[in-house]
């Protein structure tokens, strides 16, 4: 993901900022971090440059 | 036509069809640019043209990671979501989404990604109730939704329903086939 999509990006749950940590780059893309939300401290992984912001109780839900 | 049909081989994105055809060409038609948003996204396939076909920054985004893995690998910038929830108020110029929306008796679900993609629960409408109701907060003044329909979900019970959350609809595509006719609401408030 590019950095400027934080701008856009906000925490599912409560809708405040989220804080990048632990960014890997490549060029310009952040390809590995975390998104930590600056209010409520849930973190949202960025794997192989794409953020997994899906609120914390979906992210089990794996069908087969 | 039913899920079985739809279905084919593929068992984790949904590939582009007649629907996505038919949301890429209304929304290439009348996005000119700003920042627009694809929800549900499979593929990649309607974002990329949108990307591709209008000056605007395109965010694509699915709940499904396989789907977020093939758009990213057509360049586009891909956010895993359910449905508007992770994006600010006001974001976004114009937002382009074409539902899981075939009505499904519950015994006939498959527990896949393609069944998510397909499915919109016994009523049709059981994911795109919940993003009529939270996709107004993303979007910017004057900002509008692309939202495919098909007869077999309902159109005049969408149009309701989007009435219901303050806007107001009007049909700006649609197309017949022999079980259903498909159709693009252009959503204003």
């Amino acid at each position: 993901m590019k950095e400027s999509l934080l701008e856009i990006l906000c925490c599912p749950l409560d809708k405040h900022d989220l804080e990048l940590e632990d960014a890997e780059y490549d060029g310009d893309e952040v390809i590995s971090g975390t998104l930590v939300c600056s209010e409520c401290g849930e973190r949202y992984a960025i794997e192989d440059g794409i953020p997994n912001l899906l609120p914390p109780d979906m992210r089990e839900e794996t069908p087969a | 036509m039913d899920l079985a049909d739809r279905r084919g081989l593929e068992t984790d994105v949904y590939q582009p069809a007649e629907d996505s055809q038919l949301l890429a060409d209304a929304a290439c038609r009348r996005i000119d640019d700003g920042l627009v948003l694809e929800v549900g996204t499979g593929s990649g396939y309607v974002a990329d043209r949108i990307a591709t076909e209008t000056d605007a920054r395109v965010i694509a985004s699915d709940v499904n990671p396989h789907a977020c893995r093939q758009a990213r690998e057509r360049g586009l910038e891909a956010v895993r979501a359910d449905l508007v929830s992770p994006f600010v108020d006001d974001a976004f110029d114009a937002v382009a989404f074409n539902p899981p929306y075939l009505p499904t008796e519950e015994d006939a679900e498959w527990d896949d990604w393609m069944e998510r993609a397909l499915s919109g629960g016994e009523s049709g409408r059981e994911v795109i109730d919940p993003f009529l109701a939270a996709v107004g907060r993303v979007l910017a003044p004057g900002g509008v939704v692309y939202l495919l329909v098909s007869s077999l979900t309902g159109v005049d019970e969408v149009v309701e329903r989007a009435g219901e959350e303050g806007f107001s609809a009007v049909a700006v595509a649609d197309e017949s086939f022999p079980f259903e006719t498909l159709t693009v609401l252009e959503l204003v408030r």
